[in-house]
């Protein structure tokens, strides 16, 4: 069926194809919500595990990106409500000092697989690059490092957005090589993950328990 | 026997009078703070190319000092005055290809002049300038056969993804292979042209350096791998060893899924062994330490940097328990000796390789 062949095609990273296949979707009467959540969201997942898993690689992983966002963009406007950002909204960005951004790139890609929008501040950014791109609508700030000299400005952007008086709103994500779980709980963060599949799955808990206690 | 004669015994996988010692690269803040230790009158920490010539004459007097003083075997050079300044924070290689200066590390290429095909069709490669192999000439000069003078190539992979971006180098792989061979192949030609004047300028080893994996997994598929990158690097290890030279492979990351590929392409020596990546010193000594030489394995993303002088070593004394036997071991740190790294603990690494490296005559 239709569906399961976008799942396919999205792994194969075919732009062409996955837009034809979503018009067919729609043509056997699927709404656009069902395309996302049953097509585009279940794909990213497998490619994610895989990924996980070591049975694909890196470029692989960018070529489902590409067929992704364009999956998206014919999607988005469709989607009732705000659009891309149904599961929440992240500030992602590289810490100070650090200019590594493959694996940051490839957590916004599963992040948005999972339907949220991901508001990049980039590499070597500043903590006040991150304060700045902090507003009510945003749930969750995810900081890389891959350094072990930049890591501890992942500590400095969460004491620099307590100073905002934003710490309180949001929930914090961190990871990348030179994190790990122990770093991560001594800075305050509230999450760490080992890679850009949990990543998006942390993202999805971090969200819902922000729910509960509100 | 000396540094060089020790080198080159344990590159042909035999057993030299003792373990030798080598530095794989060394960022200025590592050479500052070592060549406290010994000598007066450094600058303090910067960007090599923020230098006056007097501070950076001193620098490299102190570099060669580190060698003398602790006994390190191998010296190793790279390309300097390769680059120009663009402005403050940027500078631009003999490639065109222009680069953040960063104060945690070697500067960072961003600015990538062959995205496209019609890209190429409008370049002019460079070739390689005599002049830039300066840092070996004075090597050479200075340690007179003492040592193994080592050069850092940059490999296929990652001239390839300075000329073209790592991720549109990535996607280009399905999109337009033809392209990426295209682009592969020059840097080819510029690598074995340099490789001619290296050799006349008396390199001993030539070190390929091409990151091509992370801690869990290579950056491209294995067939990606063969097809795009070790189809050229091959090539340059065939013709160095025409000339004579022995040829070492430097990849970060965990290499086991490209091991095999690697085996099979003549390298003399493998480095950095990064044990965080799996790469574990006793476990790939028993796959392939009668093959081929390992260089590296003490740990500079946690130990080096945050570990005490008794834990490093430790450290040198496992790594040579683990693969010194009957020689092919060459002590090194885990990577290059990078901002974050600990000066005392680089000392207690030189030091242990001395105090433990020993053979009983075989
Ligand atoms: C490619 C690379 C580079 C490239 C980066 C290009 C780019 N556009 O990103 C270049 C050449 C520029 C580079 C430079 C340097 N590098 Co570098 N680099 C690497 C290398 C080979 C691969 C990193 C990578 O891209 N991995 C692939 C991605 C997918 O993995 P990842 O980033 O870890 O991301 C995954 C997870 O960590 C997680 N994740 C990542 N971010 C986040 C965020 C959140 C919130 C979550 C939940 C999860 C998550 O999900 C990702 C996908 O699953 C590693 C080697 C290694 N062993 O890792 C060294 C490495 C990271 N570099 C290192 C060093 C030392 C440097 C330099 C300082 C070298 C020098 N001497 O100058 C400079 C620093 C430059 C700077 N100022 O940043 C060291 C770091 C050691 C340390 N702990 O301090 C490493 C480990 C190499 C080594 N063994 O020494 N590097």
């Amino acid at each position: 069926m239709v569906l399961n062949r976008i799942l396919e095609t999205l792994q194969k990273g075919d732009v062409k194809q996955i837009a034809d296949l979503i018009g067919q979707a729609f043509d056997a009467g699927m709404t656009p919500e069902e395309v996302l959540n049953q097509g585009l969201i279940a794909g990213m997942d497998v490619v994610g595990q895989k990924f996980q898993a070591g049975q694909i690689y890196i470029p692989h992983m960018l070529l489902a990106a590409r067929a992704m966002h364009a999956a998206l963009d014919i999607l988005k406007p469709l989607l009732a409500g705000n659009g891309n950002a149904r599961a929440g909204r992240v500030v992602l960005g590289t810490v100070r000092g650090d200019h590594h951004d493959i694996g940051k790139n490839l957590v916004s890609t599963m992040l948005e697989g999972k339907g949220f929008e991901v508001i990049d501040v980039g590499i070597d950014a500043e903590p006040e690059k991150f304060v700045a791109a902090v507003d009510e609508t945003i749930q969750i700030v995810a900081m890389s490092a891959l350094l072990s000299t930049t890591a501890p400005f992942m500590g400095e952007t969460i004491e620099a957005l307590e100073r905002a008086g934003l710490r309180k709103n949001i929930k914090i994500m961190v990871g990348g090589g030179a994190v790990t779980r122990e770093f991560a709980d001594s800075i305050g963060a509230d999450a760490y993950g080992a890679d850009a599949a949990t990543a998006a799955l942390l993202a999805m808990e971090l969200v819902a328990s922000q729910k509960e206690a509100r | 026997m000396n540094g060089k004669q020790r080198i080159l015994t344990a590159l042909a996988v035999k057993q030299a009078d003792r373990v030798p010692l080598y530095i794989h690269g060394i960022n200025e803040a590592p050479i500052i703070g070592i060549g406290r230790h010994i000598t007066d009158g450094l600058p303090g920490v910067k960007d090599f190319r923020k230098m006056t010539d007097s501070e950076k004459f001193k620098v490299l007097d102190t570099l060669f000092l580190i060698h003398e003083t602790y006994g390190v075997d191998g010296f190793t050079a790279f390309e300097i005055g390769h680059e120009i300044n663009l402005d403050d924070g940027h500078v631009q290689d003999e490639f065109g290809v222009t680069y953040a200066l960063s104060d945690f590390g070697l500067p960072v290429a961003k600015g990538h002049p062959i995205k496209e095909p019609q890209d190429l069709t409008r370049y002019t490669p460079p070739v390689p300038d005599r002049g830039h192999l300066l840092l070996l000439d004075l090597a050479r000069d200075r340690f007179k056969g003492e040592k193994a003078l080592f050069w850092l190539m940059r490999g296929t992979f990652v001239r390839c993804w300075r000329l073209m971006g790592m991720e549109n180098l990535m996607l280009k792989m399905f999109d337009d292979p033809q392209f990426v061979h295209q682009v592969a192949r020059m840097t080819l030609d510029y690598n074995l042209a340099q490789l001619d004047l290296l050799v006349e300028a008396g390199l001993d080893v030539l070190v390929i350096e091409d990151d091509i994996a992370d801690k869990n997994f290579p950056l491209i598929a294995p067939d990606q791998f063969l097809e795009f990158v070790n189809f050229y690097n091959r090539q340059i290890v065939e013709a160095a060893h025409k000339k004579g030279l022995k040829v070492v492979r430097h990849s970060d990351g965990n290499l086991w899924p490209l091991l095999d590929i690697l085996l099979d392409s003549g390298y003399d020596g493998l480095n950095p062994l990064e044990p965080q990546a799996g790469m574990d010193m006793a476990r790939v000594k028993a796959y392939c330490g009668d093959r081929i030489c390992l260089l590296g394995n003490i740990d500079c993303i946690d130990l080096l940097p945050n570990g005490t002088c008794g834990q490093v070593d430790e450290a040198v004394r496992t790594a040579i328990q683990d693969g010194g036997k009957g020689g092919g071991l060459i002590i090194c740190s885990s990577n290059s000796l990078h901002p974050g790294v600990n000066p005392e603990n680089c000392i207690a690494m030189f030091e242990a390789t001395r105090k433990y490296g020993l053979y009983d005559t075989p």
